[in-house]
């Protein structure tokens, strides 16, 4: 009789485990496993056009590193950082600028934050082909405007030197908002004592921005930088539509460039290599930064 | 002597007062050029999405449309098959609501509220699989769909996004501030896990559980990678991609049937952006409340 008798504790642990047990069976299946497969994959000659493969051992990984891929894969890399740095400037000094042009706390200025903040929610793609159409070379309103203070037209989609500005456009004008939005609520929080002593002290307001704001601020900026970085290396949508990674590949961002292996050329060894290569390369990022914040950050104590 | 210096604070006052009108001119006249500029892209989405065909290939481009032309809207829906499309993005966004919110409430409950050994391994186990992106393991998953008969499917479309570890993330934090004692008067009172879910936590966190649904919820409506992926016939297609694909759909030039293009993308983003006039209050804060813990 003893035996049948089940420990209340255990079985309350039971059922709680229960409860996470579908989300960790999941992970397993759609995130852990694909990442081994990955791996797998990069060892063989896999192309979906042909009905066999085999291990073909690093072949995959020599093409990447010295053979064909090479200047493909340093190219994604260069325009990946590129834009990076484009959107990463753009959400942190532009966004920086648009907070300090709305933070007054009437209701009117409250009602044109929400609006420099809906681009945000606007679909990328929606989005995209409304630049596509605002950037048309021929009969798109920019190059009208441009024409109107004497600017030649340009090919803002087809010329290599232009392309990935464009597509900087279409994100900035999407991620303005929020860097906007997530500054303005941490000026907020900062107390409104500093800047008193501070004007007691005859600072003036560009000191009083350098002095104060920006340093109290610099929390916000990390974490601003850390997941616009992140999530700036994984663009693919607005590149997809935009420009398909053209021209002459002046575009062709790591996502797409893995994308184009796959979905194009059928070449899953060689997608899987670079993907690879691509997940180590976010995890550097990702351990690089959280090194930095855990040092150089100024707290309000 | 007294006279003068109030004479002087006075001047000070005044000029000080004059100064800041000055500024809050310019801080106006700055923020309507910003607006202006912001706002452009979409009034020209919506103007563009009601000229005719002569117009929008007009030498110079009008502001407002002579003639309004709904039926551009009319023909994006029947010819561009938006209505199909308009289907598969609500059931697909349905199906990955209902699949994150439940799966991330027991989670979060799980990992908040629930004891368990080997309780933390598996939580870090969640918060590592943040740091995999779709975008990385695409091909192993598009692979293992298609042998399972998933492509074209809205079990396919909606599987890979059938867990969300950032929602179970910050349920969990949400979750963690709830006392206790809730908890255990609840189970004095015979609730089991799921009424104390449904009746206690639920209830108690509601903003915050509404706020990341409303995120979850634009981002699948506005999902584009892997639906183009796994959906690559017209059966499935999905509004964002069918969007993409627009230009190709009608005959001639691209540039040629913009004002259509215009249309399709109103009617893409129109249930997003309603939903943004109602819950602004939610939708402002959506983004960077999980961050900021």
């Amino acid at each position: 009789m003893k035996e049948k008798r089940i420990n209340p504790r255990k079985l309350s642990a039971v059922k709680d485990f229960s409860c996470v047990l579908p989300v960790l069976i999941f992970l397993a299946v759609f995130t852990y496993y694909p990442i081994v497969e990955l791996l797998r994959i990069s060892f063989t000659d896999w192309n979906l056009l042909n009905d066999t493969w085999q291990y073909v051992g690093l072949k995959n990984w020599t093409w990447l590193f010295a053979g064909s891929g090479t200047k493909y894969l340093w190219n994604s890399l260069k325009v990946t950082v590129l834009y990076s740095i484009g959107e990463l400037s753009i959400t942190l000094i532009g966004g920086m600028i648009f907070a300090l042009i709305f933070n007054r706390m009437t209701n009117s200025f409250a009602a044109m934050r929400a609006i420099i903040f809906m681009p945000k929610y606007v679909a990328m793609s929606s989005a995209a082909v409304v630049f596509l159409w605002i950037l048309n070379t021929d009969s798109g309103i920019f190059n009208y405007l441009l024409s109107l203070v004497g600017i030649k037209a340009v090919d803002w989609l087809g010329d290599r030197n232009m392309a990935l500005i464009s597509v900087l456009m279409l994100t900035g004008w999407r991620c303005i908002g929020y860097g906007m939005m997530v500054y303005l609520s941490a000026m907020m929080g900062i107390a409104t004592d500093y800047y008193e002593a501070a004007a007691l002290d005859g600072a003036n307001a560009v000191q009083r921005f350098f002095k104060i704001t920006l340093p109290m601020l610099s929390p916000t900026t990390l974490f601003l930088f850390v997941t616009t970085f992140l999530s700036s290396m994984k663009v693919f949508q607005s590149v997809d539509i935009l420009t398909q990674g053209g021209p002459y590949r002046s575009t062709e961002v790591f996502v797409y460039n893995i994308y184009r292996y796959a979905m194009v050329d059928f070449r899953m060894d060689r997608a899987s290599t670079v993907g690879i290569f691509f997940f180590i390369l976010l995890l550097i990022v990702t351990v690089a930064t959280m090194k930095i914040s855990n040092g150089n950050v100024t707290y309000d104590s | 002597m007294s006279v003068q210096a109030a004479a002087n604070t006075n001047a000070r006052n005044e000029s000080a007062k004059r100064k800041r009108k000055i500024m809050a001119g310019i801080q106006w006249a700055l923020a309507i050029i910003v607006l202006i500029i912001i706002v452009f892209p979409i009034y020209w989405m919506l103007v563009s999405s009601v000229k005719s065909q002569e117009e929008i290939l007009l030498a110079i481009p009008t502001l407002w449309p002579k003639e309004f032309h709904f039926e551009n809207y009319i023909n994006v829906l029947n010819r561009g098959n938006f209505a199909k499309y308009y289907w598969n993005t609500s059931v697909m966004t349905a199906g990955i609501l209902i699949a994150q919110v439940v799966t991330g409430i027991f989670a979060g409950y799980g990992f908040s509220k629930g004891k368990f050994k080997g309780q933390g391994l598996c939580f870090i186990i969640v918060l590592g699989a943040l740091m995999i992106p779709l975008q990385v393991t695409f091909i192993p998953i598009y692979i293992m769909m298609a042998n399972w008969g998933m492509s074209d499917t809205f079990l396919g479309l909606i599987l890979p996004e059938a867990v969300s570890p950032y929602y179970i993330f910050m349920l969990r934090q949400t979750f963690m501030s709830i006392d206790d004692s809730y908890i255990e008067a609840a189970r004095m009172d015979g609730l089991g896990r799921v009424g104390i879910i449904t009746r206690i936590l639920a209830p108690m966190c509601k903003s915050t559980l509404f706020t990341v649904t409303l995120v979850t919820f634009t981002n699948g409506w506005n999902a584009y990678f892997w639906p183009k992926i796994i959906a690559k016939g017209e059966s499935r297609r999905v509004l964002t991609v069918g969007l993409a694909y627009l230009k190709n759909t009608f005959a001639g030039g691209e540039s040629m049937n913009n004002h259509e293009i215009m249309a399709g993308a109103v009617l893409a983003v129109v249930p997003v952006i309603i939903l943004f006039f109602i819950f602004q209050k939610y939708m402002l804060t959506g983004y960077s409340k999980a961050a900021m813990k």
